[in-house]
């Protein structure tokens, strides 16, 4: 047990610089905003994995399942708020977090890998919120989805990924099953490993400055 | 090398912190923020308005007015990621606020969410 609590220990000490700047460690500098949306990201996870063992992704089962997780599995309701609730402060926290990287210059040479690891980030961050709308299948999820699908209609090579995302029509059983395996496993794990890269560059650039 | 201090236990502490605080928010948070759901999907049922997910919320805003302003936010992004090699944001030794080596830089920043 004792090896293991300091295998982790030592994996996730790895994960940061050995050392970091005292000035940098200025609440007023970074207010933590990586590693909030990093944590609320964690959240995500935890709770979506137990949102799948109800969840069925088809057209007619998906918000009965729902209902079933809002009232028939033991804290299903506080599990969906929870991950609802981490979606929306993850999306927040990292728009901030970008806002503070721009507005402090951080994303400047010799960072500039970083800085576009943590934009595809963003923006697959979006596209994991949008996906996820679809899910519930309710009125709210479809409208919102097809409105959002409207829009990507509206960008150049938006009709081919428009048939790429949604083969049948917005709700229906292929359109659903490709939103939810890009929900649940392609689009998390991207954003794991490349979260993996972000602080293995934090690590790398330990001598760079401006730091983290 | 005096500038600089160990991660452990200086940084990790306030990863620690942060990391405590923020899933305690939420635990908390999620007893009284309800998730919505609305009635089952109905294609046939349009609800007006028909409204997008709210991250996605200005640029329906925006390409509202015309279906050419998604170049606007496309050519916004494109500048945001080659941001590091454009000759507006130089090389610098120190991190700081608003700093006055990348004036236009922070203009662009903080205005162009208000503009959208």
């Amino acid at each position: 047990m004792n090896k293991d609590d300091d295998f982790v220990k030592e994996f996730v000490k790895h994960l940061f610089p050995r050392v970091v700047l005292r000035s940098n460690l200025r609440l007023t500098y970074t207010f933590c905003l990586g590693g909030l949306a990093f944590t609320a990201f964690l959240v995500l996870i935890l709770t979506g994995a137990m949102l799948l063992f109800h969840y069925q992704p088809s057209t007619t089962g998906a918000f009965k399942s729902i209902l079933y997780i809002e009232n028939s599995v033991p804290g299903g309701w506080y599990i969906r708020n929870l991950h609802r609730l981490a979606s929306n402060f993850f999306l927040i926290l990292l728009f901030l977090h970008t806002l503070r990287v721009l507005l402090t210059g951080a994303y400047r040479k010799p960072r500039e890998l970083n800085w576009c690891i943590g934009f595809v980030l963003l923006c697959l961050a979006l596209f994991e919120g949008y996906t996820g709308y679809l899910l519930p299948m309710d009125q709210l999820a479809l409208w919102a989805t097809q409105t959002g699908m409207n829009l990507l209609g509206t960008l150049p090579f938006g009709d081919m990924l428009r048939s790429f995302l949604v083969p049948d029509d917005i709700g229906q059983p292929m359109s659903l099953i490709r939103f939810y395996v890009l929900h649940i496993a392609l689009i998390p794990l991207s954003m794991l490993i490349l979260c993996m890269l972000h602080f293995y560059q934090i690590r790398k650039q330990k001598g760079a400055l401006p730091y983290l | 090398m005096s500038d600089y201090v160990k991660s452990s236990p200086h940084f990790f502490r306030i990863v620690k912190i942060s990391f405590v605080a923020l899933t305690i928010a939420l635990l908390v948070l999620a007893f009284f923020i309800t998730a919505p759901l609305q009635g089952p999907a109905d294609i046939s049922n349009v609800p007006n308005p028909s409204k997008s997910a709210w991250f996605l919320m200005w640029t329906q805003e925006l390409v509202s007015y015309s279906n050419l302003m998604v170049y606007s936010i496309l050519g916004l992004g494109l500048v945001f990621f080659f941001l590091p090699w454009l000759p507006i944001s130089p090389t610098a030794d120190r991190a700081s606020w608003l700093g006055k080596d990348q004036k236009i830089v922070n203009i662009i920043t903080i205005v162009s969410p208000n503009i959208a």
